[in-house]
């Protein structure tokens, strides 16, 4: 569907983006996801056509779009801050790019009228301004603006950043919905590691221009292929000198485990590594309890599932397993 | 090699009209800006003695063997009493209306926000009709003290007491919003940690105004530097008035007039960049900006002591009289007719509409016994031909100045966005700002004097020379009101989200369509208020019309000015200071209906504007509902 090969941008002398290969497949939702910075909003401005790369080729659908002007992309944009046009009705703003193709006056209309109900939006909403809107029907404006045009696919640029962590929430779950519906190809920009994992088919993790990796959520999550994926996806623990040691483990790399794969108090299994360790703090979520371990003279991050029973207090001496199957190394 | 946005660029029709627009402002800027102004400069230097030999030096030796510094000294201490007394009214009436709980404090400030509307030269008439030898007030305090001197209200301190009220209003717009950004918890902080209520006031609050406070102190210095119409008409001799006398008289009546002009203009744009220098470099180091993320709102400061209460209640209705005062007088008198405005004595019984419209003879016996009639002696504002003249040739001036002062910034505005980071957008911002640097004094006076010529790059016409000089008038006009309209402009552009033109350019909207379409319409209430702005100062500007002033440039404020000396001359314009307090509530009525216009319905975004129609579609629908019912 769309096609990076090698693509360098530069700003200045500055290489913002070093040798850039990505294939993203029809219908897929695709998430570029990565620390401020890292070059993701970058490669999906060349994607779209704002910014022309030194070499390499952009191409879609097996054409090369390079150097095609951004309007005739048949790219739809979903902005961060939703750049919707604030002196126009939600109705103008979504007619304006059907109204800049110059298309008949009741074409425009029955597009508007069906995108709108596709995205929930009522014809009451439709004649207000868009700052009587709310953040999510805001959103729901953007995406309809992005569609109406029935663009090859959909490009959106952290488009729940500027919103409150419930509704984000709760907008992720109807983006996902609403994709489904569309079956567009969906490339997503975003530096929220668990907004990627929910939302996306496959995910790149950019680094300083780079691409780390590119997987589906449980490859990069649970096969991270670099440290940096490790350390930028979840929480983790990076096992130190005693227990590398003891764990005999290679020491010339780097060794690292998710918080959810150490056992406290459990059963010994087969090769488990098991150290005593002293409850340090507590942190309590609800839905599970994060532990401060000191064990083996380090302090290892725990995470247990809250069941009302099992909960320790600072101070308890527990049991710390850990299986080297599930130890991570670079 | 940099990043650059996509698309192939081509040969279109938009590089001519780049081209075109290229040429013309370079045309504008050397022409109505730079050689006009270096003449004056210039000519200070290129005066020639009774031989015909230039003398470079003649006028800076005229200047300091006669009594030029006079005219410096005058103005140097008229701004720097200005300071001292604005700021202290001007801090006065804002502690007084938005920190102090003062008992009505929303009437106060109404009283003192009158100077929004009411200002210039119609503010000056105002109080010259409470205050001059025939004003209310000195009549009435000729009759408690017949001793004293009628003539009480003229030279500094009649024009040092007009300013100080006449020049508060940038107080009450921009250190109101100071104070009322202050984090009220910042004042309970200190109250917790011990500060008394005043210590409170100047060691917490009114440092975080200091920055808002230099500002205005600057703008008020060179206000005072440079006045011109409170001078002229109660007669005191500062620089500006002289520049206009000086351009006006001839090398017959006194020496090289033109030079000594020019001269005093020049030393007056020396003052001015050195203060706008220095009031650059202190706002480039910000203003404290409060840290707060959830910041409370000011709550009113109760004085505890009940001496101290009572005398800044004394003191706030004291200053409320002063502001309130000639205005409401003026609005009275205009309803009255000549005799009692000649008076100035209130007649209740009799009301008149004469001042404003229509014309009646007026009917009076000689000394011979016989009884004469002058026809048309008594004409309202809008029935008096060199009144309406007056209105008519500022309304058009002054709409034609702010419109085009708008359309050229906001053409510039969008080059200069589009090329913030290049050095060609930073060199047309600096042209456009170029006015700002030079008093509106030396810009006039250079225009009058050099477009006194025939100018071969304004088609070898005389821009001076009779009904030429409203064009002269209206460039003026225009050039004065680019930086103020750049300022407000440039501010409404750069808080248009990036994101909306990349939004347009993808929707495939051209370039001229996102800025006709998707910009234009969001800058559109800013390019309007600075419209409706620009006119409303333009519409009774006095420093200008003087200078251009002659028989086909008589502005309206020029006309007002007339009409202070017009009144019982043979009994022809009986009702002089009638129509001039007209024309004076006009002048309110305008400005206030403008300050409407800008700030309560051009500040409506799309929302509320769509909320409003709603509401009255609504109450229609009510009205309608009942009369169909009924």
């Amino acid at each position: 569907m769309i096609q990076l090969k090698d693509i360098i941008v530069k700003f200045g002398d500055f290489e913002a983006l070093h040798n850039i290969n990505v294939h993203v497949k029809e219908g897929e939702f695709f998430t570029f996801l990565g620390p401020s910075g890292c070059g993701k909003t970058t490669t999906l401005r060349t994607i779209t056509g704002f910014i022309e790369p030194v070499s390499g080729t952009v191409s879609m659908q097996g054409r090369d779009i390079t150097h095609v002007p951004i309007e005739k992309r048949n790219i739809g944009i979903v902005f961060q801050s939703y750049a919707l046009f604030p002196t126009m009705t939600v109705h103008d703003n979504i007619a304006f790019g059907l109204k800049i193709k110059k298309l008949p006056k009741d074409e425009i209309e029955r597009k508007v009228k069906t995108i709108a109900q596709k995205v929930d939006l009522s014809d009451e909403q439709l004649a207000k301004a868009v700052s009587q809107l709310s953040g999510g029907q805001q959103q729901r404006v953007a995406i309809a603006r992005a569609l109406v045009t029935e663009p090859a696919i959909i490009c959106m640029d952290e488009p729940l950043s500027n919103l409150d962590a419930k509704l984000r929430v709760q907008l992720r779950n109807e983006l996902k919905k609403m994709q489904r519906e569309f079956g567009i190809t969906t490339i997503y920009v975003t530096h929220d590691q668990e907004e990627a994992l929910t939302l996306s088919d496959r995910i790149a993790v950019f680094n300083k221009g780079y691409i780390e990796q590119i997987g589906t959520p449980n490859e990069i999550y649970n096969f991270s292929q670099t440290e940096f994926v490790a350390n930028f996806i979840g929480d983790i623990n990076r096992l130190e000198y005693q227990i590398v040691g003891e764990m005999k483990l290679d020491g010339t790399k780097h060794h690292f485990i998710r918080l959810e794969r150490v056992r406290v108090n459990r059963p010994k299994h087969d090769d488990d590594w098991q150290g005593q360790g002293t409850i340090e703090s507590r942190e309590y979520y609800g839905l599970y309890i994060k532990y401060y371990i000191r064990v083996a003279g380090q302090t290892i991050k725990v995470i247990e599932k809250n069941d009302g029973i099992n909960i320790y207090d600072a101070g308890q001496q527990v049991t710390v397993g850990i299986h080297p199957r599930d130890v991570m190394s670079y | 090699m940099q990043a650059a946005a996509g698309g192939k660029k081509s040969f279109d029709i938009s590089y001519l009209w780049k081209i075109f627009g290229g040429v013309l402002f370079v045309y504008l800027f050397l022409g109505f800006m730079v050689i006009p102004c270096l003449n004056t400069l210039t000519s200070v230097f290129t005066t020639t003695d009774a031989e015909g030999r230039t003398d470079p030096f003649a006028v800076i030796r005229f200047f300091f063997a006669g009594n030029m510094p006079s005219f410096l000294w005058n103005s140097l201490k008229l701004a720097v009493c200005l300071v001292v007394t604005v700021n202290v009214v001007g801090i006065s009436i804002v502690l007084l209306t938005e920190y102090f709980d003062i008992k009505g404090a929303r009437i106060l400030r109404l009283g003192y926000m009158t100077t929004l509307i009411y200002s210039g030269v119609a503010l000056v008439t105002g109080y010259q009709f409470l205050y001059d030898s025939n004003g209310m007030v000195t009549n009435w305090l000729m009759q408690s003290f017949p001793g004293m001197n009628r003539q009480w209200f003229s030279g500094f301190s009649a024009v040092l007491f007009t300013m100080t009220f006449a020049c508060t209003s940038n107080h009450a717009l921009f250190l109101r919003n100071a104070i009322r950004g202050i984090d009220y918890n910042t004042v309970e902080a200190a109250r917790n940690m011990g500060a008394k209520p005043f210590t409170v006031l100047f060691r917490v609050v009114m440092p975080t105004l200091l920055p808002t406070l230099f500002s205005l102190t600057v703008m008020t210095f060179i206000t005072g530097l440079c006045a011109m119409s409170a001078p002229t008409l109660l007669g005191y001799n500062s620089i500006n008035p002289e520049i206009v006398r000086l351009a006006g008289s001839s090398a017959t009546d006194e020496s090289f007039p033109q030079a000594r002009a020019a001269l005093l203009s020049v030393i007056l744009a020396l003052f001015t960049m050195i203060l706008l220098t220095v009031l650059n470099h202190y706002e480039r180091k910000g203003h404290y900006l409060s840290v707060s993320k959830t910041k409370a709102k000011l709550v009113k400061q109760k004085i505890q002591n009940p001496v101290a209460n009572v005398l800044a209640h004394v003191y706030a209705y004291v200053l409320f009289l002063i502001y309130m005062t000639p205005v409401v007088m003026i609005v009275v008198f205009s309803f009255q007719n000549w005799a009692a405005v000649r008076a100035k004595a209130l007649n209740v019984s009799q009301w008149t509409l004469s001042n404003y419209f229509g014309v009646q003879d007026y009917a009076y016996t000689r000394s011979s016994g016989k009884v004469a009639t002058r026809r048309g002696a008594i004409s309202g504002v809008f029935a008096n031909e060199k009144t309406v003249g007056g209105i008519r040739l500022s309304f058009v001036l002054s709409a034609i100045a702010a419109a085009l002062a708008c359309v050229i910034v906001v053409l510039a505005v969008n080059y200069i966005f589009k090329n913030r980071n290049k050095k060609r957008g930073r060199v047309v911002e600096a042209c456009l700002l170029f006015p700002w640097l030079l008093p509106t004094i030396l810009i006039c006076y250079s225009f009058r004097i050099f477009f006194n010529n025939e100018v071969w790059y304004v088609f070898g016409q005389n821009l001076y020379y009779k009904e030429n000089v409203r064009f002269l008038i209206i460039m003026a006009y225009t050039v004065v009101k680019l930086p103020f309209a750049l300022r407000m402009i440039k501010a409404a552009f750069y808080a248009i989200d990036d994101e909306l033109e990349d939004a347009a350019k993808n929707l495939g909207a051209s370039p001229l369509v996102t800025f006709l379409r998707v910009k234009l319409p969001i800058v559109l209430p800013s390019v309007l208020a600075v419209f409706a702005l620009n006119f409303n100062a333009l519409f009774t500007e006095y420093d200008m019309g003087a200078t251009f002033q002659k028989a086909e440039g008589t502005t309206y404020a020029m006309v007002i000015q007339s009409m202070c000396n017009e009144e019982g001359r043979d009994g022809m314009n009986m009702n002089a200071s009638g129509r001039r307090c007209a024309s004076t509530v006009f002048i309110m009525l305008v400005s206030g209906l403008i300050l409407y216009l800008v700030y309560g319905v051009g500040a409506r975004d799309l929302g509320e504007r769509l909320e409003h129609r709603k509401k009255w579609k609504q109450r229609l629908a009510r009205l309608t509902g009942k009369k169909q019912t009924a």
